[in-house]
Order: C-alpha cells, then structure tokens, then sequence
C-alpha cells in the first residue's frame, strides 16, 4: 500500500511517500506565505523523489496548522495524533515523545499499544521552540545545519538567562558586542533550547523511554545535552525526526 | 540641592529638588554601563542648568546598577526602583494607591497603603509581552515611530484581535494581518488591546485600588491607558510630570528627607 503524509508546519512543510513503512520519497520546504501553492508543489516534488505516480497513492493524510491547505487529503489529523503514531510505531519501547515544532513543545505519552494516552503542549510561549532557535543562530549568523559544527568548537558555554526569546535575543547581541567567541554563545543558545526541553519532558515522565522528534530533534549538540539533563534512556527516532509527524500521517492513512 | 537618577533598560533619567520644586530633568539613552548612564544624564542635566556636581547636597540612585553607581561616588544612597516609585507618585498625588509602571523590560504593578507605604507588588521582568520591549517590535512590524502607535490605534474602529501572547508570535501576526491588508489602525489597536491584556493580568494578581497611576515609558501610549481603563472600569490618572521621570522624582524626594535632616 502507498501511502503519503503531508505536515504542513509553521517553518516548515514536509512529505513522505511510504510503501508500507518503509519511506520511497521525501521532501521539506519552507513555509512562506502562499501556502496551497507550496503545498501543491510539494506534493508533486515528493512524488517525483519516490519515482512514482501520483496515481498510484492510496491514500494521502494531511497534518499541520496548514492541514486544511491540503486539498486532496483523505483525511486530517492533528499533529500529536501523527508524531505519537510514529513514535509508537518505529519506537515500541518509547512512552514519551518531546516534539519540538517551530512553535511549540509538545510531549506526547504513550501507552503499550502505540497510542497517545495524554500530552502537554507550549505553544504560547517561543522560548525554546524551533523559532527561538532560529533567530539566535539568525542573530549569530549561523545557518541551522551549520549549528552542531559550530557548536562543538566552543571551548566554554556562555549562559543565556533570560527564557523570553526577545530578551534571550538581546542578550545574544550584547554578548556579541563583548567580542565573546561565536560558538561559545551558541552553546549557550543550545543550552537554554535543551533547558526548555528538558523541563518540559521531566514535568511529562520523560525520564524512562523517550525520544525527540521535530526539526531540533536534529541538532545533537541540543538532543546530547536533553538526554545528560533527563537521564533515562534515549530512543533516536530512525528517520529524519523533523519528518516524523508527516510520517505519521502516512502510517495513519495506513491503518484506517 | 538633592538629586535622583534613575538607570532603566532603554532610558536614564536624572532630576534635581530644591526646596521641593523641580529644578531640572534629563531623560537620555542608555549607555553600555549604569555608571557611565548614570554620570551622563546627570552630567547633561547639570551643564543645562548651569549646575555643579558640588551643587548636590545628596544625591540617591535606583534602578540598574544602582550600587554600583552609589559606589562609584555619584551617589550617597540607593534605594530600589519600587521604592523610589512609591515614594515619588506618593509625592505627586497621595491620594494614589495603585501604580502601573511600565517600562522598557520589565512591568510591574505597585500598591501602597493610605500613608504612601509599599503594601505589596509584582514584578513581569521574565516576558517580554506587556512590556515596553512588546510595543516598540510591534511599531517596527507596523512601520511607525513608537510614539505613533498610540494615536493610529485611537483611530481603530475595529481592532483585530491578536489570537497569541509571545511578542515572537504577535509580531508574526501583525506582519500576516497586513500583508491580508488590515487597516494599519486596526492591527495596532489590536496590539494594544494585546498589550494591555497582558499588563491586565499583572494588574489583577494585585488587586487594584483607586486612586491608579501609570508611570514608565509606556504611559505615554494614550491607548494603552485608555484600553486598561475600559477594560478595569476605574480611571487610571497620568502623573503631572513626564512619566518616565517617576522613579528619579522619588529617589531625589527620598534624597531630600535623607540628606536635608543630616
């Protein structure tokens, strides 16, 4: 069976095309402001990384704050719905997923049969989202992929105090301003992201079996520093864990 | 001659009393460090007025640095930011009770008891939605100076509501309300009711009490007062002095009873 999942996020949009649960194809953009188009142009673009007709796609299941810009969707599921899907799925043993979106924090429980049975999400708040990330490395000049690299010269953490992402970006500047070292205050940024994690995760019971999903999920200087502050034991999520809620949508389309 | 200064986030003020009157007032731009803030906004207040440092019979320093600047010599005495606001609205109408004071980065909300002593506050210093911070990245999404923001917003006839709290995510809205080409008047009345519903939330964990008195940078935005007014049901008067100057004001008072009974 063919199946796509669509999740279209604040950031950024993804989709895979699965065969059953292996992934064939997958494709990520930016979010801008024009959403159906990206939309549709993604879909084509995913389908054409897979090697296969659009035709041949049983079922396509649409995710995201922009799920209802997908207007071929079989069907729409919320975001927690999908990424625990797809935690449960590839991750058997996980009973917490921290999935950290470019607006928000969501840890998602799950029980023994891959369900979601509760979660909590910030998403009033950007202090440690995607989004926080991005306008400190931004402020840095450093491009997101390039933030582990550039992390792992630092040679001390230089702390940022402030939770708020307006102040955190001040502080950033001034410690710029001081001449402070680039990678040094970027391990502070990291810091505070893994601290806003972590915190989150504990208050949830991430401490046993966890993972971390969602685009952050990528920097391991940040998953490094969530799993020294939780302890417990850490589960990598098997694919690129920023295109995990999209899986989900495609396992879902699946099952029904 | 006695003397406040006041070394905020974004702004210093100094100020100077003679026999109770107001003399002088500065109001600058922060400086890197408090200190070298502190000794420009008095330096310049000085030079206008035709003053010397060894005019300055006692001088008392709040807000950042204020230790620091008392150990540097630019004063003899500090005293908290809180005190200082209490004790210089107290002055300008005892009949204030409760005072909103928002600043630059940080908001609080200041009650005191029939004789002018602080009974109780709460300070917003960790978000910077309700905060002066909040206004000025909403002003440059909107493309207008910060003292613009308050009369487009009067002239709103349907502000928009604002669906988020984190200025990150606001200001996002903001640049997506205009681009669905929102009226600029409605987006910032909508930002202030933004604003305002957050300094709302400050304002109730305390209780307000009439008389209410806003002071800090942020007064100074029509709308806003009159948005936490609607919204409270109580009159909210605006100090008979710049506003910014409340805290300076009250650390020369507090200078005044120091200093003049030694």
């Amino acid at each position: 069976m063919i199946t796509v999942g669509c999740d279209v996020g604040s950031l950024f949009s993804k989709a895979v095309v699965m065969d059953g649960d292996e992934i064939i194809g997958k494709r990520m953009i930016a979010t801008t402001g024009r959403i159906a188009a990206e939309v549709h142009d993604l879909l084509k673009a995913v389908m054409k990384s897979a090697g296969i007709s659009a035709d041949r796609v049983d079922c396509l299941g649409a995710t995201g704050n922009g799920a209802a810009l997908v207007k071929d969707a079989a069907f729409r599921e919320d975001t927690i719905t999908c990424a625990g899907a797809a935690a449960g799925y590839f991750l058997p043993e996980v009973r917490c997923a921290i999935d950290v979106g470019g607006q928000s924090i969501t840890s998602i429980a799950i029980d023994e049969e891959g369900g979601v049975r509760n979660f909590m999400r910030n998403d009033k708040c950007a202090s440690g989202s995607g989004r926080f990330l991005e306008m400190m490395s931004a402020k840095l000049g450093i491009a997101l992929p390039e933030v582990d690299k550039i992390a792992a010269g630092a040679k001390t953490v230089v702390e940022i105090s402030s939770q708020c992402g307006v102040f955190a970006e001040s502080e950033v500047i001034t410690h710029v301003n001081n001449g402070e070292n680039k990678g040094d205050i970027l391990a502070g940024v990291c810091s505070a992201v893994a601290k806003m994690v972590s915190a989150q995760g504990r208050r949830f019971g991430a401490a046993e079996h966890f993972t971390l999903l969602g685009g952050v999920a990528k920097i391991d200087t940040i998953t490094t520093m969530v799993r020294k502050s939780l302890g417990g034991c850490y589960h990598p999520f098997p694919f690129d864990p920023q295109l995990a809620t999209a899986v989900g949508a495609a396992l879902l389309g699946d099952a029904d | 001659m006695f003397a406040g200064i006041d070394v905020g986030s974004l702004t210093a003020e100094a100020l100077v009393i003679d026999e109770g009157r107001i003399v002088g007032s500065e109001i600058i731009s922060v400086l890197p460090n408090p200190v070298d803030s502190a000794r420009a906004a008095m330096g310049a207040l000085l030079a206008r007025s035709g003053l010397d440092w060894g005019d300055l019979t006692y001088t008392v320093s709040t807000g950042y640095g204020r230790e620091q600047i008392q150990r540097q010599g630019l004063a003899r005495e500090n005293l908290s930011e809180i005190s200082c606001h209490g004790l210089g609205a107290h002055t300008l109408d005892p009949e204030v009770r409760t005072i909103i004071d928002i600043g630059g980065q940080d908001a609080k909300v200041i009650k005191l008891d029939t004789k002018g002593r602080l009974e109780d506050f709460v300070m917003n210093n960790k978000c910077a939605a309700g905060t002066g911070h909040f206004l000025e990245a909403m002003s440059r999404a909107l493309g207008v100076g910060l003292e613009e923001l308050g009369p487009l917003a009067m002239k709103s006839k349907k502000p928009l509501a604002m669906s988020n709290r984190c200025t990150i995510y606001v200001e996002t809205e903001v640049i997506h309300y205009l681009q669905r080409g929102a009226s600029r008047e409605d987006v910032a009345g909508g930002i202030t009711l933004a604003m305002a519903d957050r300094v709302l939330s400050l304002v109730r964990r305390i209780g307000p009490e009439s008389k209410i008195m806003i002071t800090g940078g942020v007064a100074k935005n029509k709308a806003v007062k009159a948005a936490l007014e609607k919204a409270l049901g109580m009159k909210i008067v605006y100090p008979d002095l710049d506003p910014q100057l409340i805290g300076a004001y009250g650390a020369a008072v507090y200078a005044a009873a120091k200093g003049g009974s030694k």
